[in-house]
């Protein structure tokens, strides 16, 4: 019987990201391709989160700050910055920056502990659980949630 | 019988038969003597019939075989074309519309008899046999009473090649073949109980060698009112078998014959020439669907020329549901000739990149023979890409040659008369552009026809003839096609327009004051501003030019309006030739790459700060007498400010019909051909940028939408 629970426990992989301090997980499902940081053509006019277009393989694809997003101070472009793009439902690719991409950790469902919608924390609108892995707590990301278009401060 | 193959052969040919028709008809409503029209209504109808046939549409069918007894009738002087049969016939051809706009979104004609078409074009035909002598039918078997050969449906069986065969193989065996055609009662609730009862009873004297519609679909009560089947038997004569029949409860009507070798061959005849006819009529790619039906099995005696697999699509909607919509793809037809030199074109780009890698191989190639190898690629890439815009290029004739019909519906709604006169429909244009270009045209035409033209007694009063007119005209201007809409009716009276939106609340009494007439024009493409004073069925609604605007804008197009009062007024939409790749001029503001297009640049002009006026507090230059606002785009892009420390200024003088604009740049770097990109649907910018273009080196420039800058 043992046995049977353990199979019973999906597991999903996150790519697990630093942001600031802290860890966030991004569902490995999302993630199309991770790049260096390369040149960003600004867009006049463009929501403030938006760092501009990045050319990848010849496709213009739009790159969001997270940070400016979720209300951080700005990017800072180091060695260990990195693009992630994200490829979403209808097939449209978007990039987010982050800081530093550091592993990949697979996550059993038990072990990812929702949060409470009713927080009022900018940060948590964007969080769509904790996964706990080890000692260690990695906030997971709503990836609709960072995505949509919301003009919130 | 799986067709499905040919569905979007059938759909393509099927609209250019309706289109056909649709003119042909207009003509026969002026020269209702015109016999070569009718022979081509004629034809169009009988290609049509044949194949809904071949598809199974069976209610299509239905509907161009009786449109086709009509013009049958018309074409041996029996009758005469007036108004009303133009009009049913017009009511026709939209229903047949109706039935493949079903087959497009479902691959199923859908369920909708027309009965009150057939019945109204059977009419015509009833009046004529009237005319004659007897007075047609009963109710019961009014629409088959129009067949050619009245009830004696089985001689159309008779023309199926598998039913052809099966007869002669009986005769060969010494039997007799009779053709026999029940019409059962309308009110009969068990059509198939009663069609099984009938062949019970036949059978005990022959077996039926041949059923149409298919006993499958006899079965499962496919069938209108009436079937027909061959009956092979040594002895028994016609009598006792119309008799048998007949015995069955609620079966009206049995009508049969011996069949002789003479009329098997009239049949086969009457199929050739039908399928010779239909042959010169008809491109070769439409052969294809005749030739592999017609050998249908005889086993399940599916016959070809007859209605029989309405059943079968029937159940193969069922079978794939999860297919859903939009059973076709978009296609477009391409000239051989266009393709050839596309390959041609293809072919010199393999030679020449063998030889740009012949040269990086022997390492020794001097720079002269590098930049010779990339003029050589330059110019056929150049070529290959004129080559691949023109594969997209259609003739706008596809979109506009409904509107002839459209305004002739209008004519007699509104009551005016008017006419339309198109010009230059052969202008040809992106095919994406084409195929949207339809709404915002016909908007403008039904906005022409029900605004514009006056009354016919306004229209006496002005001096203006009677009949009002409407022009089309398409041309090409540049790297644009420019199409106009004009009549001669009353103009938009501005006055009217500025009282309105004051009204509206749209403008204040004293910004009106100040506009210009143009201006006042403009308001017109304001959302929700109805000139209409009543709300009519044509156009009113209040969704308006507000929505052609931006359906055109949408294609990269802009659209303008002159009008005087009470001469007419004019809509002149211009549009790009091409949408994927232009030429541009790259421009540089600090350090940020810009691209221009070139289409829409006049000049460039190199302004000393000094002849910067200013009026009403906004930047201008007066150039050769042309008093010209200014744009600084660096404060519009939100660049950071700089101090101006040159003595004169870069301006590039855009146009946009005829307002003219010139926007400061830093630095001019030269044209570029570049291939737009889309931003994606994530990213907002109020309108500034109208796409994003990758250049050389990798980087990604952005795409100046000029229209937005006036």
């Amino acid at each position: 019987m043992a046995d049977l629970e353990v199979l019973d426990e999906t597991t999903e992989q996150y790519i697990v990201v630093r942001l600031g301090g802290e860890e966030f997980g991004i569902g490995i499902g999302y993630v199309d391709n991770i790049i260096r940081m390369s040149n960003i053509t600004r867009v006049p006019t463009a929501q403030f989160y938006f760092k501009g277009v990045i050319n990848l393989r010849g496709e213009v694809v739009p790159v969001m700050s997270i940070r400016k997003k979720m209300g951080l101070e700005d990017d800072e472009t180091t060695d260990k910055s990195r693009i992630i793009i994200l490829k979403l439902e209808d097939h449209e690719l978007i990039g987010v920056i982050v800081d530093a991409v550091s592993e990949v950790v697979n996550l059993a469902n038990s072990a990812i502990e929702a949060t409470r919608k009713d927080s009022s924390s900018v940060e948590d609108t964007y969080i769509s659980g904790i996964g706990k892995a080890g000692s260690r707590l990695i906030s997971l990301f709503d990836i609709n949630a960072i995505i949509e278009d919301k003009e919130s401060a | 019988m799986d067709v499905s193959q040919y569905l979007e052969i059938f759909i393509d040919e099927t609209s250019e038969h309706i289109q056909s028709l649709s003119d042909c008809i207009m003509v026969l409503e002026k020269e209702p003597d015109n016999k070569d029209t009718v022979n081509e209504i004629f034809r169009a109808a009988h290609s049509l019939k044949g194949m809904a046939g071949t598809m199974g549409f069976k209610r299509m069918q239905h509907l161009t075989h009786t449109m086709e007894n009509v013009f049958q009738e018309v074409r041996s002087d029996n009758v005469k074309v007036n108004s009303a049969m133009i009009d049913i016939l017009f009511k026709c051809l939209d229903a047949i519309e109706g039935y493949l706009d079903n087959v497009k979104a479902t691959s199923n004609e859908g369920e909708d008899d027309n009965e009150a078409l057939v019945a109204g074009l059977n009419n015509f035909l009833e009046a004529q046999e009237a005319g004659g002598e007897e007075a047609g039918a009963e109710s019961a078997g009014a629409a088959q009473e129009a067949e050619p050969a009245g009830n004696k449906k089985y001689l159309e069986a008779g023309k199926a090649e598998a039913a052809r065969e099966a007869i002669k193989k009986a005769m060969d065996n010494g039997m007799k073949v009779y053709g026999i055609t029940a019409t059962i009662n309308k009110d009969c609730l068990l059509k198939a109980a009663r069609a099984f009862l009938v062949f019970k009873a036949v059978e005990e004297m022959g077996d039926i060698i041949f059923y149409d519609p298919s006993s499958q679909d006899i079965e499962d009560e496919k069938f209108e009112f009436d079937f027909s089947f061959f009956l092979e038997t040594e002895s028994a004569e016609l009598n006792q078998i119309l008799e048998a029949a007949k015995g069955v409860t609620e079966i009206d009507e049995v009508v049969g014959e011996l069949i002789t070798e003479e009329i098997l061959q009239e049949e086969a005849k009457q199929a050739e020439a039908e399928e010779e006819a239909e042959a010169a009529a008809e491109a070769a790619a439409k052969e294809e669907p005749k030739s592999i039906a017609a050998p249908a099995p005889v086993a399940n005696t599916a016959p070809a020329s007859t209605a029989a697999s309405s059943g079968s699509s029937g159940d193969k909607s069922s079978t794939q549901p999860a297919k859903g919509k939009a059973v076709t793809a978009r296609t477009i037809r391409v000239d051989i000739e266009k393709l050839d030199s596309l390959m041609n074109q293809v072919s010199e780009l393999i030679i020449a990149k063998n030889g740009l890698v012949a040269a990086h191989n022997s390492s020794s190639m001097s720079q002269q023979e590098a930049t010779e190898q990339i003029e050589y690629l330059e110019r056929i890439t150049t070529s290959l890409h004129e080559s691949v815009m023109k594969v997209r290029m259609v003739p706008i004739e596809s979109t506009v040659n409904k509107f002839p019909r459209m305004i002739r519906d209008l004519s007699r709604k509104l009551n005016k008369k008017m006419d339309l006169i198109m010009t230059g429909e052969e202008t040809e244009l992106d095919r994406t552009v084409v195929d949207q270009i339809g709404d915002p045209l016909q908007h403008l035409l039904r906005n022409s026809a029900d605004h514009g033209i006056e009354s016919a007694e306004l229209r006496a009063q002005r001096g203006k003839p009677e009949t009002g007119t409407i022009k089309l005209t398409a041309f090409q201007e540049g790297n644009n096609v420019i199409i106009e809409v004009e009549d001669d009716g009353g103009g938009i009276d501005t006055e009217a327009v500025k009282a309105k939106a004051i009204e509206r609340g749209v403008i204040t009494a004293s910004q009106a004051e100040n506009m210009s007439q143009k201006e006042i024009i403009n308001l017109l493409f304001l959302p929700s501003f109805s000139m209409a004073k009543e709300i009519t069925d044509i156009s009113g609604r209040g969704v308006g030019l507000d929505v052609v605007k931006s359906n055109i804008e949408a294609l990269g197009g802009d659209v303008e309006v002159k009008s005087s009062l009470g001469e007419g007024s004019k809509f002149i939409v211009r549009l790009p030739l091409t949408l994927a790749i232009i030429q541009s001029l790259m421009v540089e503001i600090r350090n940020e790459k810009y691209a221009i297009p070139l289409a829409s640049i006049q000049t460039i002009e190199n302004t000393p700060l000094t002849d910067i006026k200013f009026v009403e507090s906004k930047e201008v230059i007066n150039l050769r007498g042309t008093v010209i606002p200014i744009v600084r785009l660096d404060k519009i892009l939100e660049v950071e400010p700089e101090q101006e420390d040159g003595e004169s200024l870069t301006v590039v003088i855009v146009r946009k019909g005829d307002t003219m604009t010139g926007l400061v740049v830093d630095n001019l770097i030269g044209q570029q051909e570049i291939v737009i990109k889309s931003l994606g649907k994530y990213i907002k910018n109020s309108k500034l940028i109208s796409g994003a273009t990758i250049l050389g080196d990798g980087e990604v420039a952005l795409i100046l939408d000029v229209n937005t800058l006036m």
